[in-house]
């Protein structure tokens, strides 16, 4: 139906025009380019483009620049307009030019070095702040630091950490030690600390005891970096104007650093994007085959872009060959989606389940209509409608380059707005019943009354009853595709046998309720009877021919009976129609209510009104367009799809211009 | 004007909104708990992450709903006249509020833990929320029938 023909692709091209053509066929973004199997006879050398190895390094220069430019730069698009797809558009040309133009090593290396001095400047800024955490943890320390860092010819000192009660033992034990040939300094600390900071200088003649000693007395040396030699406070000056001086470097650097993204970010970006094309078009190429002379690659061209790919390499004709021919049933066939304009905004739903496979029904046009009178009657509220309406017309209308993914959502909900207001105007909903909650609206309470033809708060059963024979209606719907589905494949077992056999006892069973409960006169009794019978007859026969003996099938047959139990399900399941829309309506009238008493409350009564019907009827609107939406959905996959429709396909994904900064145009062809 | 009947109909009320808004709540959170060992990892996901984490939090609207419906019933909101209650009508309203009271806490649970699953889903395959939305909502069917049930107990009971 709307799964397009893809017809099988293979080129030959001669070697000398191979980027003419690829380029060509890139610019069409008609031709997915798939690679020879590995097991193929005919596997030639895996072919490298002569450019791909400088666009790869190149792409990732790009890559590293942005990656640290990008935090300094201050974009003119704002990030959210950016994904809506306002970004610059370039042509090809003028990205070649820019490539040509542009030094993107030469700037790498330059940017790489503010980034390696930065990283410098940080790790020494860390490096300082502990030595000042050292020094401060010395303040009273009354010698040279010299002495600790690097000694003197003689002395050696070493500082570190001892357990307070391990502070006098191992005092007494290095005056006996050392007796004069060495020095004990012990800082003063607070009773209560657990450690305390000491030091200890010896003559080099006795480091080796000394080191004895400290082991005994669990002491933990602490390194004094080498650079100090002065007395504390004289470091801790020298540190605090070294901090001062890197700051600034800091300050600097940073300042370059947004210089330079401010003038290259969207050189770079643009540049990448292009690098990243060629780098597209490069792997193309490398999943194709060569022999001396000539490049094969093998894909596939939807049938009706074939003119235009047709059109576009016209120029080459003299050194290409193309072969064209019908996709195999070996063939893992991508699908190429294509929908009337009315359906489009409903593609995405049918891509979020997945794709068709080739040669299967896309599901698209056939969920459209049931999905948009499904989240009206969820939803089921015309105030909320138009908000909807008025918030993604208004998104559509700012963004108006936004890409096609989004845009079809956007569709959506503009769609599914409509349907809300028309459901919510015939079912009297506006904003809950603010047109009768408050006086204030009563001119247009007969304009809303004049065109209610239901009301489901005061007659739920008839709004039940209308949600099943629409759930009714889908699921025979969905049955009537399956066996239409099986005639087409000429699977005529499956469609007059299981499809066909249930439609028959189905309609039959719901016309026999119809007389059965009064809705339908006694003369169509005979006709529900013999369609109830016959389908259940056509099911016994044939639900058990797969398994052999006459007694198992007759049990299979009649086991596949108690099938009507899931299409009882999936009917009674339609009655969350119901329940979500009376759901909408409700919290809607609570809100109203509260507000209404709010209102009561003399003086700012009215703002508290306000605010609670503002900010109820927001909150209501995001909770519910979600449940419709979700539950709507869950309708089309779960009770619909089920009877048709498996999905699993692949998406044609053909060699175009994939950007993630700027849109590289198409250029025309002539 | 009976108070015992009046306090039976609140009582259903009051379980209503109670037990599923206690269901919602754990639901949310088990989801959220799931949600924010996602975003350590990717904090972009937030959208995506809210929207799953948001989905166990209806059965705690759908009990407030059917809470106000049913005082609603019984006149004790917007200072309408007073209806008059008996015990046996009472007694039928809080046996209406009961498929939301039960139906709406566990399917709270359980729909959150199907939530927090399907987030895991989502930090690995961002493509695939259509799917990861879908089966959360499978676990609400049966809230939504249970909200249904309660809606058509509480319309059905004569005053």
């Amino acid at each position: 139906m709307a799964v397009a023909k893809i017809a099988k692709a293979e080129f030959y091209i001669h070697k000398s025009d191979v980027d003419g053509v690829l380029s060509a066929l890139q610019n069409t973004g008609s031709y997915e380019v798939v690679p020879f199997s590995s097991d193929d006879e005919s596997e030639g050398p895996v072919i490298t483009h002569p450019d791909f190895s400088r666009v790869d390094f190149l792409l990732g220069e790009t890559r590293f620049l942005l990656r640290f430019l990008e935090p300094h730069f201050v974009d003119p698009i704002s990030g959210m307009a950016r994904s809506m797809g306002e970004k610059e558009v370039f042509s090809l040309h003028q990205t070649r030019d820019l490539d040509s133009r542009t030094d993107i090593p030469a700037l790498a290396e330059d940017i790489r070095k503010l980034e390696r001095r930065l990283m410098e400047i940080r790790s020494e800024s860390s490096q300082i702040d502990s030595t000042e955490i050292l020094l401060l943890s010395l303040k009273n320390f009354p010698y040279p630091l010299e002495l600790l860092s690097t000694g003197t010819e003689h002395v050696r000192g070493i500082l570190g950490t001892i357990p307070a009660e391990q502070v006098e033992p191992w005092r007494r034990g290095a005056e006996s030690l050392l007796g004069t040939m060495g020095e004990v300094y012990v800082a003063p600390g607070a009773e209560k600390e657990k450690e305390r900071t000491v030091a200890l200088f010896f003559d080099e003649a006795v480091s080796q005891k000394a080191s004895e000693l400290n082991a005994r007395h669990s002491f933990n040396r602490i390194e004094i970096p080498p650079g100090l030699q002065s007395g504390v406070s004289d470091e801790l000056a020298l540190l605090g104007k070294r901090r001062i001086a890197l700051a600034a470097e800091e300050k600097e650097i940073l300042g370059k650093s947004a210089e330079a993204a401010a003038l290259w970010v969207p050189t770079v970006r643009a540049l990448s994007d292009y690098y990243s094309v060629l780098r597209d078009r490069y792997s193309a190429l490398g999943s194709g085959n060569a022999t001396d002379q000539v490049v094969m690659l093998r894909g596939w061209i939807p049938e009706s872009a074939l003119p235009e790919v047709q059109k576009a390499l016209s120029v080459h004709d003299s050194s290409i060959e193309l072969v064209l021919s019908e996709p195999g049933p070996d063939d893992n066939v991508p699908s190429f989606i294509v929908n009337p304009p009315w359906c489009l905004p409903f593609e995405n739903l049918t891509r979020l389940y997945g794709a068709p496979k080739y040669g299967e029904i896309d599901p698209t046009p056939l969920l459209a209509p049931f999905f948009f009178i499904f989240f009206g009657m969820c939803l089921g509220d015309a105030g909320y409608g138009l908000i909807m309406i008025g918030f993604f017309v208004w998104f559509l209308r700012k963004f108006k380059r936004m890409p096609t993914s989004f845009r079809g959502f956007f569709n959506l909900f503009v769609l599914s707005g409509v349907s809300t207001v028309v459901v919510g105007a015939l079912t009297g909903s506006w904003f809950g019943d603010l047109v009768d909650a408050f006086g204030i609206f009563s001119f247009l309470r007969p304009l809303k009354n004049s065109l209610i033809i239901l009301n489901p708060m005061e007659d739920p059963m008839t709004f039940l009853g209308l949600s099943l024979a629409l759930g009714v209606v889908q699921l025979l719907f969905g049955l009537g595709i399956a066996f239409y589905d099986a005639l087409r494949k000429k699977n005529y077992m499956g469609a007059f046998a299981d499809t066909g056999g249930w439609i028959v006892f189905l309609v039959g069973l719901l016309l026999w309720g119809g007389c059965a409960g009064g809705f339908l006169s006694t003369g169509t009794e005979p006709l529900a009877k013999t369609l109830t019978i016959a389908g259940a007859v056509i099911l016994l026969a044939t639900q058990g021919r797969e398994k052999t003996g006459f007694l198992s099938k007759a049990v299979s047959g009649l086991l596949s009976l108690y099938g009507v139990t899931s299409y009882l399900g999936d009917v009674l399941s339609y009655s969350r129609l119901l329940a979500l829309g009376l759901a909408t309506s409700a919290v809607g009238v609570i809100i109203n209510m509260l507000a209404g008493l709010a209102g009561d409350i003399p003086f700012i009564g009215w703002i508290l009104a306000l605010l609670l019907i503002i900010g109820g009827h927001i909150f209501s609107i995001a909770v519910n367009v979600l449940g419709a939406f979700v539950h709507s959905l869950r309708l089309q996959y779960v009770e619909f799809f089920s009877k048709f429709y498996t999905g699993g396909g692949r998406v044609f994904a053909p060699l175009t211009y994939k950007t993630s900064y700027v849109s590289i145009k198409k250029e025309p062809v002539e | 004007m009976d108070l015992l009947g009046i306090a039976l109909a609140i009582l259903g009320a009051a379980m209503a909104a109670g037990w599923a808004g206690a269901g919602s709540a754990i639901g949310v959170g088990i989801a959220g708990e799931s949600g924010a060992g996602v975003m350590t990892e990717d904090p972009g996901k937030f959208g995506l992450v809210l929207l799953l984490q948001a989905l166990p939090g209806t059965q705690g609207i759908y009990g407030l709903l059917i809470a106000f419906f049913a005082i609603l019933k019984v006149g004790l909101l917007g200072g309408g006249a007073e209806i008059s209650v008996n015990v046996w009508q009472g007694l039928a309203i809080f046996f209406a509020c009961l498929p939301i009271a039960v139906g709406g806490y566990f399917s709270a649970i359980a729909q959150g833990k199907t939530s927090a699953a399907c987030i895991q889903m989502i930090a690995k395959r961002p493509e695939e929320t259509g799917k990861a939305v879908i089966l959360p909502a499978m676990v609400e069917t049966y809230a939504v029938l249970s909200l249904l049930m309660s809606i058509i107990l509480l319309n059905g009971i004569k005053l």
